[in-house]
C-alpha cells in the first residue's frame, strides 16, 4: 500500500513539475515539487523512507531534466534524509519552521548546482543566485509551508509523524 | 493512518545513513558506472512515466487550444488584414526567389556539384519543460524507440531550437539554444565569419569568437555553419542585435535575438541525419522545403 502511494507520488510529480508548474511560475521560476515532496516524506515517515523516496524522485525527475544525475540524487535524497533526522529532533514542527528549513536546503542545493556550472564568472554566478537560486528557495519555502499548514488544518500532523 | 504505525528503529536510521554514505562514495568514485547502471532502467521507467505525462500534457494542450480558439480572439481581424498584406508581399518575394533558385540550379549543374539529399527528420511534440529552473530545456514525446539520440539537432521551420542532450525510451530532453550550456557552430550569413552560438543567462543567445576584422553589423543574420553538431549548414539561428568589441580582446562577440521563440514552441523536428547523409527525404523535409502557396 505504502509502496503504491510512493509510486503514484513519484509518477505524478513528473507531469506536475514539467507540464503544470511552468504555468504557475513567477518570473520564470517554478517551485521544486520534488524537493518539497522528499522533505515531507522524510518528515512524516522517517529518514530511511525519506532517503529512498528522495532518491527515486531525484532519479525520475532527472530523466526529464538536462541537469546532472548525481546532483539530483544528492539533493533530493539528502533532503529526505535530513528531514527525517530533523523531524525526529524537533518536537513540534510548524509550517514556519518547515518553511525556513526548506529555504535553507533549497538555497544550499541551488548554490551547489550553481557552483557545478562551468564557465560562470563572478557576475554571472551573482546573477544566477539573485535571479534563480534565491527566488526558487523562497518559492519552495512558501509552497512547503503552505502545504504543511493545509495538512495540519486537515489532519493531526503529530500523529502522522512516526515519533 | 498507516504512517502512524511505522516507527523506524535505530537500525533503520543507521541503515539510512549507511545507504547515503555508500551512495555518495559510489557517485564520486564510480560516476560512470553508476550512471551506466541507471541507464539500463531509464528506458522502461521512461515508458511508464510517459503515460501520466502525456495524459496531463494532452489536457494542458486541450485547455490552451480552447483558450486560443475561443477566448483569445481579440484583435484577430486586424491581425488577419496585416497577414494578408504580408502574404501579398511574400508572394512577390517568393517569385523572385524561385527565379534565383532556378538560376542556382543551372549554375550548380554547370559546376557539377554532387546532389545532396535532404535531411531525415522526425516530428515531435513538446510535452513539458525542464524539471529544474537551472536549465532551459524542453521535453519531447519521442525518444530512443523513435530513433532519437543525444546530440541530434532540433529545429522548427523558422530555425534552430536546440540540441538533444538526454533520451529515454519514450521521451527526450532538448537543451534550448538560449541555454548558456549549449554551443552550436554558427556563421554570419553576410560576412561568412564563423563563431560559436551560446545562450545567455538572460535567455538570449550570443555569437562568440568572431574574428576582430569581421565587418558584422546589427541586423545581420546568423545561420548554422554545419561544421560540427547535428545541424546542417544554413539553418537560421538568430539576428544580431548588439555587437560587443572590447579593447585588447582577441575576438568580438554579438548578442542575438533567436529566430524561434523557444519559450512557446509546441512542435519541433529532430534532425536524424544531416544533408548528404540520407538518401531519402523524411517527414519534416516537406515542412522546410515546400514553398508557400
Amino acid at each position: 500500500m505504502k509502496f503504491l502511494f510512493y509510486l503514484i507520488l513519484v509518477l505524478l510529480l513528473v507531469p506536475l513539475q514539467t507540464t503544470l508548474l511552468p504555468h504557475l511560475s513567477v518570473w520564470d521560476i517554478k517551485p521544486d515539487s520534488g524537493l518539497v515532496a522528499a522533505a515531507f516524506v522524510g518528515l512524516l515517515a522517517g529518514e530511511l523512507e525519506g532517503l529512498l523516496v528522495g532518491l527515486a524522485i531525484g532519479w525520475v525527475l532527472n530523466l526529464f531534466s538536462a541537469g546532472e544525475l548525481w546532483l539530483s540524487l544528492l539533493t533530493n535524497g539528502g533532503v529526505g534524509l535530513l528531514a527525517g533526522f530533523l523531524g525526529r529532533q524537533v518536537s513540534h514542527v510548524t509550517s514556519i519552521s518547515l518553511g525556513v528549513g526548506l529555504l535553507l536546503v533549497s538555497l544550499a542545493s541551488g548554490l551547489l548546482a550553481a557552483m557545478n556550472f562551468k564557465h560562470l564568472d563572478v557576475s554571472q554566478m551573482g546573477w544566477m543566485v539573485e535571479s534563480i537560486v534565491l527566488p526558487q528557495a523562497c518559492f519552495d519555502a512558501v509552497v512547503g509551508a503552505g502545504l504543511y499548514w493545509l495538512l495540519s488544518q486537515r489532519f493531526d500532523v503529530s500523529r502522522l509523524r512516526t515519533e | 493512518m498507516w504512517m502512524a504505525n511505522s516507527r523506524p528503529s535505530y537500525g533503520a536510521r543507521r541503515l539510512a545513513l549507511g545507504c547515503f554514505a555508500l551512495l555518495l562514495a559510489a557517485l564520486f568514485l564510480l560516476p560512470g558506472q553508476i550512471q551506466g547502471l541507471l541507464q539500463y532502467l531509464d528506458g522502461p521507467v521512461g515508458h511508464v512515466v510517459r503515460v501520466p505525462l502525456e495524459a496531463i500534457a494532452s489536457i494542458d494542450f486541450g485547455i490552451a487550444d480552447g483558450w486560443q480558439q475561443y477566448v483569445a480572439l481579440q484583435g484577430v481581424r486586424e491581425e488577419n488584414q496585416q497577414l494578408r498584406k504580408e502574404i501579398e508581399w511574400l508572394r512577390g518575394q517568393n517569385s523572385q526567389l524561385r527565379e534565383s533558385a532556378a538560376a542556382t540550379e543551372r549554375l550548380t549543374a554547370l559546376l557539377q556539384f554532387k546532389e545532396q539529399a535532404l535531411p531525415t527528420m522526425v516530428a515531435a511534440q513538446v510535452i513539458g519543460r525542464d524539471a529544474t529552473n537551472r536549465y532551459r530545456a524542453i521535453i519531447l514525446n519521442k525518444g530512443e524507440s523513435d530513433g532519437i539520440k543525444p546530440d541530434m539537432g532540433v529545429i522548427t521551420p523558422a530555425g534552430v531550437v536546440g540540441r538533444v542532450v538526454k533520451t529515454t525510451g519514450a521521451s527526450s530532453v532538448v537543451l534550448l539554444v538560449t541555454d548558456p550550456n549549449n554551443a552550436i557552430a554558427g556563421l554570419i550569413q553576410r560576412t561568412r565569419d564563423e563563431g560559436i552560438v551560446e545562450g545567455t543567462q538572460q535567455g538570449m543567445a550570443q555569437l562568440k569568437y568572431i574574428p576582430l576584422l569581421s565587418t558584422l553589423r546589427d541586423g545581420d543574420r546568423v545561420v548554422t555553419s554545419g561544421l560540427v553538431g547535428g545541424f546542417p549548414r544554413g539553418l537560421a539561428v538568430g539576428t544580431i542585435t548588439r555587437i560587443d568589441k572590447q579593447e585588447g580582446a582577441l575576438f568580438q562577440s554579438a548578442e542575438l535575438m533567436p529566430e524561434v521563440d523557444v519559450g512557446h514552441v509546441e512542435e519541433v523536428l529532430v534532425i536524424q541525419t544531416s544533408y548528404g547523409q540520407s538518401t531519402k527525404a523524411g517527414v519534416g523535409a516537406d515542412l522546410l522545403g515546400k514553398p508557400s502557396p
